[in-house]
C-alpha cells in the first residue's frame, strides 16, 4: 500500500473564489429560512431549536477556528464518562 | 476511477442501481445488516434477511461485475428488543462461513440506551469469539457525539478486540479525531442532509490525512445517493488532489481493511 499522499495546498484566494457562490447560496438559504420563521404565526421566544441556530450563527461569526466541529458539539448531547456505571453495565 | 463502496444497503436499491454503480466505477461493495424501516417480528425474519445478503445480493451484483460482501447483526434500533436480539445473535454463526461475509455489523447505538449498549457488548463478544471484523454504526445528529464515545468506551474495554479490525462509520467533524487517535478505522458517510457532504468529507481528508479513512454512500431506502462516492471523487479532483490520494481513500483503504477478513479478495490488480 502507498504512503499517505499529501493534499495540495490551495491559497485562501483560490478557496474563496471557488467557494464564494456556494457559500453565498447557503447564506441566502439560511436568511430565507429565518424570514419564513418570522412570517409564521406564533412566538419563537422559547424554542430551543431556534436558540441553537442563533448560537450556531454566532460561531460562524466569531474569530476562532474549528467552526464545523464547534457547531457539531453545540448541537450534541453531552457525554457522561460514568455512563456505564449509571446503566449498571460493567 | 475504480472504487469500493464500503457501506451500502443494496437490498433497498434496484437492479438499475447496480448497473449505474458499475458504470460509475464501483467494483466491490460491502453491505452491513441494518434496519428495514420497521421492526421485524421474529428471528426467522432475520434468517431470511441474512439469506438475502449472503445468497441473492451477491448474484445480483455479479451480473454487473461487482463483488458483493456483507456483515451480519441485529441493528441498534431493533436491539431495544433484548430477547429477540439474543435469538438473532445466537443464529448468526450459521452464516459466518458464507463466502461473502466479512464480519459483524453494522452494530452500534441509536438512542444510546441501556438495552442498545447491552446488545452492542454481546455483538462485540460474538465477534471476538468467532474472530470476526466489526463494522460500527454511530448514532445520528445530536446523539452522535455521546454515542460514539460510548461505543469507543465499550470497544477499548474488551482486550480481545484489535482496533485495526474495527471500522467506525458515520464519523463527522466532532468524532473523527478520537476514532483515528484511538487506532480504529473511520468511515465518512455521504448523505444528503443528516450526515456528511462530499465537500465536508474532502475537508476531513485534508485535515486528517488518508490513513485508516474511507468514504461510503450508505445508500438505503431513505433519502440517500448510492453514487455519492463518485461525487467525492469529483470534489477531490476539483480541488486538485492527486489520483494517488483519491485512489487510496476510495479503493486501497477499503482493500487494506477488508483484507483482514479471510473472505475478501481484491477485485482488481494493484496499480
Amino acid at each position: 500500500m502507498s504512503q499517505d499522499p499529501k493534499p495540495p495546498a490551495r491559497s485562501a484566494e483560490k478557496v474563496l473564489s471557488e467557494e464564494f457562490f456556494i457559500a453565498r447560496s447557503k447564506i441566502l438559504d439560511l436568511a430565507a429560512t429565518l424570514d419564513r420563521l418570522e412570517r409564521a404565526d406564533g412566538s419563537l421566544e422559547a424554542l430551543h431549536q431556534l436558540k441553537l441556530l442563533e448560537q450556531g450563527m454566532e460561531i460562524l461569526l466569531d474569530d476562532q477556528s474549528d467552526k464545523a466541529k464547534r457547531v457539531q458539539l453545540l448541537m450534541s448531547r453531552p457525554y457522561d464518562p460514568d455512563w456505564r456505571k449509571n446503566y449498571g453495565l460493567h | 476511477m475504480d472504487y469500493i463502496d464500503p457501506h451500502i444497503h443494496m437490498v433497498s436499491r434496484t437492479t438499475d442501481d447496480y448497473e449505474t454503480l458499475a458504470r460509475m466505477g464501483c467494483v466491490a461493495m460491502s453491505e452491513p445488516a441494518f434496519w428495514a424501516g420497521f421492526d421485524r417480528g421474529s428471528v426467522e425474519s432475520f434468517r431470511d434477511y441474512f439469506r438475502q445478503l449472503t445468497e441473492f445480493e451477491p448474484k445480483r451484483a455479479a451480473q454487473f461485475g461487482i463483488k458483493h460482501y456483507t456483515w451480519l447483526c441485529i441493528n441498534a434500533k431493533e436491539a431495544e428488543n433484548v430477547s429477540l436480539s439474543r435469538e438473532v445473535i445466537a443464529m448468526i454463526p450459521e452464516f459466518l462461513e458464507a463466502s461473502n461475509v466479512l464480519g459483524i455489523g453494522e452494530i452500534g447505538l441509536n438512542k444510546n440506551t441501556k438495552n442498545e449498549s447491552t446488545i452492542f457488548l454481546e455483538h462485540v463478544d460474538l465477534a471476538a469469539r468467532f474472530n470476526q471484523q466489526i463494522l460500527i454504526h454511530t448514532p445520528h445528529l445530536e446523539d452522535k457525539y455521546q454515542g460514539t464515545k460510548m461505543i469507543l468506551d465499550m470497544l477499548v474495554s474488551d482486550a480481545r478486540i484489535e482496533r485495526s479490525r474495527v471500522l467506525v462509520d458515520h464519523v463527522e467533524e466532532h468524532t473523527i479525531q478520537e476514532v483515528l487517535d484511538r487506532g480504529f478505522w473511520a468511515g465518512m458517510t455521504l448523505y444528503p442532509i443528516t450526515k456528511c457532504t462530499p465537500a465536508r468529507a474532502a475537508d476531513m481528508i485534508e485535515r486528517f490525512g488518508t490513513e485508516r479513512l474511507m468514504a461510503n454512500s450508505a445508500g438505503d431506502w431513505g433519502p440517500s445517493k448510492p453514487t455519492a462516492i463518485p461525487d467525492l471523487i469529483m470534489e477531490l479532483k476539483r480541488r486538485g488532489h492527486s489520483r494517488e490520494l483519491i485512489r487510496k481513500v476510495v479503493y486501497e483503504n477499503p482493500c487494506e481493511f477488508f483484507s483482514q477478513s479471510k473472505n475478501f479478495k481484491a477485485p482488481i490488480a494493484p496499480s
